[in-house]
């Protein structure tokens, strides 16, 4: 037992650590988020329970627009299910390496998945195999800053500067390059990634939300696995 | 007080994207799906970076905007391709997106 105790806290502990790399992309945006909740007449409780009860980013900036601008619940609630979505996909991805750890496990990690630490956890995967509570321990990470950077946005306030106006908008799409740019090295990946990028950029400019995601991960993995079956199999070790 | 209850039903619909997958697949996934959900992270990673790069978000919506961004983004790639470091992507990515941006004027 004692074994297993230290495997699982190393786990939790290297997840944790791994997603480190991807704070400098979240923080400022955690912060952005308090000073816009702020702004919109939430108070400093309402603005961290966001963070901490919905964790999402993407749709707490839409919440804090359609509260500022008087929607109701439902709308709210609605346009929350439309933008994460996509979690549906990272979800089943997710599941495909981590299916066999306990149920109750499985549900925790469901709490805090995200786009980041879904990555972070697929990429390590790829490499070790999956394990419940590596994930564990990146969603943990990414929910801890989460919820420093909106402490921290909401006692700086509007000192912090924009930073889209910065590019700091870019740290998040160079982080997600480093994580891909391993797995595009077989035919198979690199077809998939050129149709992904195609679908998402056509997409992204005719739907609304991040339909985008969902859609280029639908089609472009479905893409592969027929591409994979019609392409003569090749050894594990030119897969690379 | 109605706020908090928005939040449970934002938390509950964006709980139920995120554990749905998790809590259902629990047996050995048909070869055909496994196959599929192989190919899932390339697409989505993808997805996640490409019109990032290549689009900026306005009061009419998405539009396309192929700027210093995308430059970075492939000096990036190729930065990525060749190390395979994480941080050093993200710095020569950014780096070279300020310099852009000052030559260019922005």
């Amino acid at each position: 037992m004692q074994g297993e105790t230290t495997g699982r806290w190393q786990a939790i502990r290297s997840g944790f650590v791994a997603t480190m790399i991807v704070w400098p992309g979240v923080a400022p945006f955690g912060m952005v988020y308090a000073v816009s909740a702020l702004a919109a007449g939430l108070s400093f409780a309402e603005t961290l329970g966001m963070s901490l009860i919905v964790f999402a980013g993407a749709s707490q900036f839409t919440a804090v627009g359609l509260f500022a601008a008087g929607a109701n619940p439902i709308s709210i609630i609605a346009a929350t299910a439309i933008i994460n979505a996509r979690h549906l996909l990272l979800a089943a991805s997710t599941a495909s390496y981590i299916r066999q750890s306990p149920g109750w496990l499985r549900a925790v990690v469901a709490f805090q998945l995200t786009d980041e630490t879904y990555a972070v956890g697929v990429q390590q995967f790829e490499k070790t195999g999956g394990d419940a509570w590596f994930q564990f321990g990146a969603n943990l990470s990414l929910y801890f800053i989460w919820a420093l950077s909106t402490v921290i946005g909401s006692l700086l306030g509007a000192l912090i500067p924009d930073p889209a106006g910065l590019g700091l908008d870019l740290i998040f799409p160079l982080t997600f390059i480093a994580f891909l740019m391993p797995m595009v090295r077989d035919r198979v990946n690199r077809s998939v990634a050129l149709l992904a990028a195609g679908i998402s950029v056509a997409a992204a400019l005719w739907l609304p939300g991040s339909w985008y995601v969902l859609l280029a991960g639908l089609i472009g993995s479905a893409f592969g696995a027929w591409f994979a079956g019609v392409t003569p199999k090749t050894t594990p070790k030119e897969q690379l | 007080m109605s706020i908090w209850l928005t939040y449970l039903g934002m938390a509950a619909v964006t709980y139920a994207a995120r554990a749905i997958p998790l809590l259902v697949m629990r047996n050995n996934p048909p070869p055909w799906l496994a196959l599929w959900l192989r190919y899932v992270p390339a697409a989505v990673f993808t997805a996640l970076v490409v019109p990032a790069l290549v689009t900026t978000s306005g009061a009419a919506g998405r539009v396309l905007s192929l700027g210093p961004a995308v430059l970075a983004g492939i000096i990036g790639a190729l930065v990525a391709w060749r190390t395979s470091n994480a941080i050093l992507t993200v710095v020569c990515g950014m780096v070279s997106f300020w310099v852009i941006r000052m030559v260019m004027g922005g």
